[in-house]
């Protein structure tokens, strides 16, 4: 039988078990909404309010479910707007579907009414692209799809469908692909497994970094048998946050530019750096001729490309975390490093003094490492947090602590303000079970501020926790620290946020006294429908530890 | 350094563009270039010369393995 390419591409889609489409209706998509009409009991649709809101929350869906999100615009504009998303994915390894309408086959390359070159524009930030003419082609397309965004390093794909293959009828036989070189991850020797347990075993002072690989491989569980059975520390980068639970005894905190300050001086101490699923971002290593110069490193990532781009590893692993980990444990012999422990211990010390410090400034202000405190002892560190990026994504990394994986998503490699409100969106509908909790700054949060629509139309119990200190806070606080207090353009006046969510029907709050800090954060936690708490927090209030661009990690600032 | 990257790959459009538009962001001009499609078999190679920094070509070649339709990369020093 017969079928048009519109409802091929459904069927498709739910051959491959894709069960929420986040998406926006335009002239190049018509035909494909139409088949989704006759669908809408098997297919769930969210209409966002603008496309890069899409990409956002199918990012936020496909980092708590490990499942790819799905995307469906129009043509030009419609795909245009979801580049930023789509970037935003690449550099984070979300996997993520992208279907973008095209105009016909005849018209392309003649300039035609939202006609844009979307596999071009697209191609430097995908894992793949194609661009799909006629409806017989649109099984294979999918098929491979779905298979490349989430085999190997997860990444966004699209595929570019031109209105004439919405259209045209083919047959529907689906058959899954497989893209051979992505299917088996690993390609490491029992060699290299004896070298990593002798270079382990022999180690006095590891320190283990655990990135996003940790969650994406699902290698929580070994983690934490490596370091309880090794006694090795354990730290995370900003993506590897919840890969292992707050209340493990070997794990050390957040490293990188805002993250403590003992397993940031220690890395430059350590006699091993074991790398798992990170990629040694420029965030994470500093300076980096200066980076752990006493360290051999062991580089434990899927994708090859990532071996000595920016660190040079000693042993280079090409594998996934838990496949690796699970061959190493047998042969880590049990470790005695309480000593070694115990210099992080030393250095939390200091760091806690300057913390108390700090808040000695600020007796009358609410500042924001108060209410991420709060909120984390409120929700008992059970919650899955959506930060989106500058002061209040590192206060939530810093003062947040996860018990659970896959609990903290935010935008890391692209840094992409506005990311939080959409994406919390996304991981609301894919862990619907879980609690979720937006925490925004006043800046991020107007750009994207038009998906409170999304959540009156959905009926999304999202809670949006605004630390609003009316500036654009982290880029303020390099002006104060390195541009001599020059405050250029970043002071924000802005609107009355609780009447813009009463206007999107969202129930909302603010406060500007610490005495109803307490009270307001148990009333939004215990909420059961949307809500958004506004805090007005110190205006000045500054993010440490903090390692300046381009210096070594081990001169972290505490203040 | 002066380098020949030597690439197979399947007969696909937007191969090319992505192989130099790794080269594009770290501002790697081309020196010579050369692509043929293998008449039968549905393989492509391409044969780039460009002066690339001997830090960087190896995660280069890697990068470029990384596109899904490429099945070869190799790289060798090459002469003006």
């Amino acid at each position: 039988m017969k079928y048009t390419g519109s409802e091929i591409l459904i069927k498709s889609l739910l051959k491959e078990k894709v069960e929420v489409i986040f998406g926006y209706p335009g002239g190049a998509n018509m035909p494909i909404y139409d088949a989704l009409y006759f669908y809408e009991k098997k297919l769930r649709h969210v209409l966002v309010r603008h496309e890069q809101g899409a990409a956002h929350a199918a990012e936020g869906y496909a980092r708590v479910t490990g499942k790819p999100g799905v995307c469906l615009v129009t043509s030009g504009p419609g795909a245009t707007n979801l580049v930023t998303g789509i970037a935003d994915a690449m550099m984070d390894s979300v996997p993520l579907v992208c279907i973008t309408g095209q105009v016909a086959a005849e018209y392309l390359g003649s300039d035609a009414f939202q006609e844009t070159d979307v596999v071009g524009i697209t191609a430097p930030i995908t894992k793949w692209n194609c661009q799909v003419t006629h409806a017989s082609e649109i099984v294979e397309a999918v098929a491979k799809a779905f298979y490349i965004a989430n085999h190997g390093r997860p990444g966004p794909v699209v595929i570019d469908i031109t209105k004439n293959a919405q259209f045209e009828e083919a047959e529907f036989v689906y058959k899954k692909v497989v893209v051979k070189k992505l299917k088996n991850p690993n390609n490491f020797t029992k060699n290299d497994v004896l070298e990593a347990a002798y270079m382990v075993n022999r180690s006095k002072r590891p320190l283990l970094l655990v990135g996003h690989g940790v969650l994406i491989s699902g290698a929580e569980m070994e983690v934490s048998r490596l370091t309880k059975q090794g006694q090795i520390p354990v730290a995370a980068t900003l993506h590897g946050l919840s890969a292992t639970s707050w209340d493990n005894p070997w794990f050390v905190g957040l490293v990188g530019m805002h993250g403590r300050y003992a397993p940031n001086v220690l890395t430059n101490e350590a006699d091993l750096i074991i790398s798992a699923g990170m990629r040694f971002d420029d965030r994470v290593v500093g300076k980096m001729s200066e980076y752990a110069p006493l360290a051999k490193i062991i580089h434990i990532d899927v994708d090859a490309s990532e071996h000595n781009k920016n660190i040079k590893a000693d042993l280079p692993i090409v594998g996934d975390v838990k496949t690796f980990f699970k061959n190493l444990l047998p042969l880590v012999e049990n470790g005695h490093r309480e000593n070694w422990r115990q210099q992080f211990n030393l250095l939390d010390e200091k760091e806690k003094k300057a913390e108390e410090r700090r808040s000695k400034k600020h007796k009358e202000d609410i500042t924001m490492d108060e209410v991420i405190n709060m909120l984390s002892k409120k929700t008992k560190g059970e919650s899955i947090v959506v930060a989106d990026v500058g002061q209040n994504q590192m206060f939530s990394a810093r003062f947040y602590d996860f018990k659970r994986p896959n609990s903290y998503v935010t935008s890391g490699g692209l840094g992409t303000m506005g990311f939080a409100l959409p994406a919390a969106i996304g991981a609301m509908i894919g862990a619907p079970k879980r609690e979720t909790y937006a925490v925004v700054g006043d800046g991020g949060f107007q750009m994207t501020v038009q998906e409170l629509g999304t959540i009156l139309q959905e009926k999304l119990p999202v809670k949006i926790l605004i630390l609003n200190n009316e500036y654009l806070g982290m880029v303020r606080q390099w002006q104060e620290l390195f541009f001599d207090h020059r405050y250029s353009f970043t002071h924000m006046i802005n609107p009355d946020f609780v009447a813009l969510a009463s206007a999107y029907g969202i129930k909302a709050k603010k406060i500007v006294e610490k005495k109803d800090l307490d009270n307001s954060i148990a009333e939004f936690v215990k909420s059961k429908e949307a809500y958004l708490l506004e805090v007005k927090v110190a205006k000045e209030g500054n993010i440490f530890p903090m390692i300046p661009t381009g210096t070594a990690v081990d001169k972290v600032r505490l203040e | 350094m002066l380098y020949t990257v030597d690439i197979v790959t399947e007969n696909k459009p937007g191969v090319l563009y992505r192989i130099t538009g790794l080269l594009t962001k770290r501002k790697i001009n081309i020196e010579r270039i050369n692509a043929y499609a293998v008449h039968g078999n549905g393989i492509s190679k391409i044969f780039f010369t460009a002066e690339v920094d001997e830090m960087m070509i190896e995660t280069l070649t890697k990068q470029i393995y990384r596109i899904i339709e490429v099945t070869e990369v190799k790289y060798h020093q090459a002469s003006h």
